[in-house]
């Protein structure tokens, strides 16, 4: 017999959870729009003394090895770029929720940290051999909350979880997401959107947690973004950064070529490239 | 226990009693690992890349990451430990190569990580006597000196020997 979880339980932990600070969700909404330029970045950040100081520690960790101290949001911005700032202010408000344990997955405390951090670096790395214009730091934040969901559901996926694996090597179901619908009637994309609506956060994001497996399922608006992260996630996955029992467990949706020009070369070019970000980024959030 | 833990790019080897290499999440890297039945010693590389052409001043960086570099330099760490220079009399294994589901041929650097280290031991005349590559799973992997036993686990999928 099928098992379903509890969803009106998760719809109760969703409810729980702490809101995004004003500063923090204002943020995500000037990257996630098109036209904002650094100067709008800054602005925010000088509003927020607790932000302006993790900048600050940040951009002078010894990972950077900058011979003056920075002591300026400006110049630190420059430095860093938009997408440290991001890292750090989704760190500070949803830290806890991306350190747990995900049980459910067998994913070891700070697994999902780092699988998000990876996928955004790697989702922006992809975004680079676009078709066509791409906002580069939307890929990024994209990738660094694309797997949200799993904070919550994992509690409720572990009891109904161990049958994943064997559904999907039998052939019963075509991958690790269908397995957690078929075994537990919603999957950790739905719990990712709904967590993502809770926090009001842009629709471009909403759209990426939801549709991040199945980027052919995404308005056309925001497709491409869909695509960049659905491919970073894969990336994060092949260099063994994953989240636990269902790596590598999902599809490649081959529509990516129609918005990106991906050769084998370009792609060992992302993995090197992400590789090499991903431990100075990590580092550097780490100190 | 003595432990050498590699990371992405990384190469080891031991032959100290209770010792053993390790690395863990492969992904679609792949772990060659070396043994020499003759004084024991063991070695592992974690290559992540087919070759090296691709990025010369990472391939100086480090070099252990790419298949055509990383392989020689495994070698030369098992001379260190007494083994013959050009690799003559040591045992192959291979793991790792993992891919995601539907690949096609630009995602399937698994494949082409396993391939690029078969076509570099055959220059030294060595082939893997097992392999566990492929498939679509992440595996962690550890060589042991005493036993020389290739122990490989995976997240919900337990632990067994190659």
């Amino acid at each position: 017999m099928t098992k379903v979880v509890d969803a009106e339980a998760i719809r109760q932990a969703i409810e729980r959870l702490p809101l995004f600070s004003p500063n923090a969700l204002q943020l995500l909404q000037v990257i996630a729009d098109p036209d904002h330029e650094l100067e709008d970045v800054i602005r925010i950040v000088k509003f927020d003394s607790v932000l302006t100081m993790r900048v600050l520690k940040v951009v002078n960790s010894p990972v950077y090895g900058l011979v003056n101290e920075v002591t300026s949001i400006d110049r630190a911005l420059s430095y860093l770029g938009e997408r440290m700032v991001v890292s750090i202010a989704v760190q500070d408000n949803a830290g806890q929720l991306l350190n747990k344990p995900l049980e459910g997955y067998l994913g070891e405390q700070g697994a999902l940290w780092r699988h998000d951090l990876f996928s955004a670096i790697a989702s922006r790395e992809v975004a680079r051999y676009a078709r066509g214009d791409f906002d580069l730091d939307l890929a990024f934040t994209g990738g660094l909350l694309h797997d949200i969901g799993k904070s919550i559901f994992s509690d409720f996926w572990k009891e109904v979880a161990q049958d994943a694996l064997s559904q999907i090597d039998e052939g019963m179901v075509a991958d690790y997401l269908m397995a957690e619908q078929d075994l537990a009637g919603l999957d950790h994309t739905e719990v990712g959107y709904r967590m993502a609506r809770h926090w009001q956060m842009p629709e471009a994001l909403q759209r990426v947690i939801l549709h991040h497996h199945h980027p052919a399922e995404a308005p056309d608006w925001v497709q491409p973004l869909v695509y960049a992260v659905h491919l970073g996630d894969i990336v994060s996955m092949m260099a063994g950064c994953d989240t636990g029992s269902d790596g590598l467990q999902y599809h490649l949706d081959t529509g990516y070529r129609e918005f990106f020009n991906l050769s084998p070369n370009a792609l060992a070019e992302i993995v090197l490239n992400a590789q090499e970000e991903f431990s100075r980024a990590r580092e550097s959030l780490t100190n | 226990m003595s432990e050498i833990i590699l990371g992405i790019g990384d190469y080891g080897a031991s032959k100290t009693p209770g010792g053993r290499v390790k690395t863990f999440a492969l992904g679609s890297c792949v772990a060659a690992i070396l043994r020499d039945p003759r004084n024991g010693a063991v070695g592992m590389v974690h290559v992540a890349l087919p070759d090296s052409s691709i990025n010369e001043a990472k391939a100086r960086q480090r070099p252990g990451y790419f298949a055509d570099l990383g392989l020689p330099l495994l070698i030369q760490e098992m001379a260190r430990l007494g083994s013959p220079d050009n690799g003559r009399g040591l045992v192959v294994k291979l793991v790792g190569g993992a891919s995601i589901m539907d690949h096609n041929e630009t995602f399937n650097i698994g494949k082409r990580n396993v391939l690029a280290l078969k076509k570099h031991l055959w220059a030294y005349g060595l082939g893997p006597l097992a392999e566990d590559v492929g498939g679509n799973y992440s595996r962690t992997v550890s060589v042991f000196v005493d036993s020389g036993k290739v122990v490989v686990n995976c997240p919900g999928r337990g632990e067994w020997e190659v």
